[in-house]
């Protein structure tokens, strides 16, 4: 029917266009009413409906799959961006190793493809009672909720209420690691760098992507070293050493940018002047001329709408998302799953589980078929990721160096975690980024 | 506990099969449990002190010369970065034979044995180690004029710690 | 074992007498012998037991691992470039070879 109606539309647009308007014209008549009670997406049917909030690695891979699992269910995805935008991968294309086509990505095409439908809209509040979403759109109910909105940038831990500065901060000094509006800024800042001390910050453990921020450093030295701009970068880690893939990343520093990076540790951050461009932290106070500032990380702000937050021994909110780490949906509510980033603690043996793409695509697929398990009647069958991170420490030639996570259950019941460090720098290493990258678009976002 | 246990077949498994690797729900009856393991630590230092006294064969042992590198804390016990050089010029005429490196309280402390020769023209190695617990690392080097040198670290490691 | 290893060197046309620094690292599970499967048995011991360089025919370094090092074994040399010639690797388990690598040293 659509084929046959757009080939007449072709044929004859003026005709065609007056009986479809004829047709119509009820439909077509402005709303009573417009406001965030509206029902968003009223439900037809008796078609399970599963609702995911954000459409990054976890979210797209959730719908896709969720589709395939159960391709009557209706599968609504809820997504603040007009598109996607890839946050792996996003270091090199600073330097200009992939350009933004390589990173951005419609998401009607993969929608319309596998039969899931995207709503560009905002998550403003999840009523867990009542089974509903609301959003800047209007309001939607669902039968399972996947919050799969990656992280949040708490920049309230190192301003508290003091908003202006944060938003002074973010602003100016943002590293991008949440995707889209800070990237472009960030790119600009680092390639039209005239000179002087750039610092980074890195967030304490857990954070987004582990290793990314040492690659950063690697390739805003290579853009300065190869176009002779005097800057030094300085690294504030508040780990003791750089991890994970340390050794390989110590080589890079010492050999590549001897005297371009210092990375300083045990460098937690006490205070942030961003007006007078000057940073303190336990291992000593920085001045700047440029700063890429990560504070904290947290679940994004549609967990704590949620109230899902959990709480560490002592009571205290983690942060982090309250979930089963084997199941994960939320404790106290298994028709709410979280996925990707937002995830909290997995096992005391290593905590979470890496924030990075590989994990969220990962687990998309565990939850995708954990739900079309349990919509089926079946037994669910809880399964581990893995992961997997490329980075690249060198511009020319381009080499990069890896790690890699494997899980497994122990006789304790609990996961257990193998970390291989790849720390010798090789050409292939990018080769293997590169394969791995396209396979993961097409698996979840390129059609 | 421990993550001295490793199985790459296991990840072709996940890889593969989800549902072959993945083990049941929690509540439910597992298919299999890895991670098993009869590794246990030395109780005390003298088995690699056998060790060691093997390789210096009675020879006065030296504890200048050789540089044992290891990082203050191994975040990831699973690869411990060590690194062993000898410290004085390596020569024609002076060289390297042989080094070891013993884990003191390993389930087997002897780590590995490095053999040079007259033409390397240097003594620098690194490796990576396993250590199931907190220990000493000690490394010896035996030169071409019957020598020993030796060095010795403790290490802290953190329990399954990634740095994540 | 489908991964080739990763070598890296720091310089492979080095001057007469130059420090080298070679890098490399293969795949291999280093199955510690230690472990107990789902049935109960033991998981036969199965790591790289040698490691071989030279160049030339000039044997420059011999390591032999033991349960201690790490799943896909990291071995980092150094030697002075006396002479040009192909700097090989090998490395075997008790199954023999596993792996090789070769590169062309010129010395300048």
């Amino acid at each position: 029917m659509k084929i046959g109606r757009r080939t007449l539309l072709s044929a004859v647009p003026s005709l065609a266009l007056g009986s479809a308007l004829a047709g119509a014209s009820t439909a077509l008549a402005a709303p009573a009413a417009l406001s965030g009670e509206t029902i968003l997406k009223p439900r037809s049917g008796s078609a399970p409906r599963i609702v995911i909030c954000g459409g990054g690695w976890g979210g797209l891979t959730s719908a896709r799959y969720l589709k395939q699992e159960l391709p009557d269910a209706e599968v609504v995805l809820l997504e603040r961006n007009p598109f996607f935008w890839s946050g792996p991968l996003s270091n090199k294309w600073l330097i200009d190793v992939v350009d933004t086509g390589f990173l951005v990505h419609d998401m009607l095409r993969p929608a319309n493809r596998y039969g899931y439908s995207v709503i560009q809209c905002d998550v403003t509040g999840i009523d867990r009672a009542r089974k509903t979403v609301s959003t800047s759109r209007g309001a939607v109910d669902y039968d399972y909720l996947i919050l799969s909105g990656g992280i949040r940038d708490a920049w309230d831990a190192w301003f508290g209420d003091d908003r202006a500065t944060a938003d002074y901060t973010r602003a100016h000094y943002g590293s991008a690691y949440i995707p889209q509006g800070e990237m472009l800024g960030l790119k600009d800042r680092i390639l039209n760098f005239k000179g002087g001390t750039l610092v980074m910050t890195l967030p304490p453990p857990p954070h987004r992507c582990p290793p990314s921020p040492y690659e950063r450093a690697c390739l805003a030295a290579w853009h300065f070293k190869t176009n002779n701009i005097p800057a030094k970068i300085v690294i504030l880690d508040p780990k003791p050493q750089v991890a994970p893939i340390g050794a390989g990343y110590r080589a890079a520093f010492a050999e590549l940018y001897p005297d371009i990076i210092t990375h300083v540790p045990n460098a937690r951050v006490k205070e942030v002047d961003p007006y007078n461009k000057r940073i303190m932290t336990e291992a000593g106070d920085f001045d700047f001329d440029e700063a890429i500032f990560m504070p904290p990380h947290q679940a994004s702000d549609m967990v704590f709408y949620a109230d899902l937050i959990g709480t560490d021994a002592e009571g205290k909110p983690t942060g982090w998302a309250d979930m089963h780490p084997r199941l994960f949906h939320a404790n106290g509510d298994d028709s709410v799953y979280i996925v990707g980033d937002s995830m909290g603690a997995i096992s005391p043996h290593f905590g979470h589980y890496p924030k990075s793409g590989h994990v969220a695509n990962y687990i998309a697929k565990i939850v995708a078929r954990n739900i079309g398990q349990r919509v089926r009647g079946q037994e669910v069958v809880a399964e581990l990721p893995d992961n997997l991170c490329y980075m690249l420490v060198n511009g020319e030639p381009r080499e990069a160096i890896s790690v890699e996570f494997l899980y497994e259950v122990g006789a304790d019941d609990l996961v257990h975690q193998t970390q291989i460090d790849i720390d010798v720098r090789t050409p292939d290493l990018l080769e293997e980024d590169f394969a791995w990258i396209n396979g993961m678009f097409d698996d979840f976002v390129r059609v | 506990m421990t993550s001295f246990v490793f199985d790459l077949r296991r990840r072709d498994l996940l890889a593969g099969g989800a549902a072959l690797a993945g083990l049941v729900a929690a509540g439910v009856p597992t298919a299999a449990q890895a991670q098993a393991t009869t590794a246990m630590p030395q109780l005390d230092t003298a088995e690699a002190d056998r060790l060691a006294a093997a390789f210096t064969g009675g020879a006065e042992v030296l504890a200048e010369g050789l540089a044992l590198d290891l990082p203050a804390l191994g975040d990831n016990p699973a690869a411990v970065p060590v690194r062993v050089h000898v410290t004085e010029p390596i020569t024609e005429a002076s060289w390297c034979e042989e080094m070891i490196v013993i884990a003191d309280l390993n389930p087997q402390p002897f780590a590995c044995r490095f053999r040079f020769t007259a033409e390397t023209g240097s003594a620098d190695v690194a490796v990576r180690v396993r250590l199931i617990q907190t220990m000493p690392i000690r490394a010896y080097a035996r030169m071409n004029d019957g020598r020993v040198l030796a060095a010795r670290h403790d290490i802290t490691v953190a329990a399954g710690g990634c740095g994540l | 074992m489908a991964r080739p290893p990763r070598i890296w060197i720091s310089n492979e046309t080095p001057s007469l007498g130059e420090i080298v620094r070679v890098r490399a690292q293969m795949v291999h599970v280093m199955e510690s012998g230690f472990r107990i499967d789902a049935a109960g048995q033991t998981i036969p011991e199965d790591i790289l037991t040698g490691f071989t360089a030279s160049l030339g025919d000039a044997v420059l370094l011999e390591w032999s691992p033991e349960t201690a090092i790490s799943q896909n074994p990291y071995i980092e040399f150094t030697f002075a470039a006396r002479q040009p010639g192909t700097l090989r690797m090998v490395w075997t388990d008790a199954g023999g070879v596993v792996a090789e690598a070769e590169k062309e040293i010129a010395v300048g």
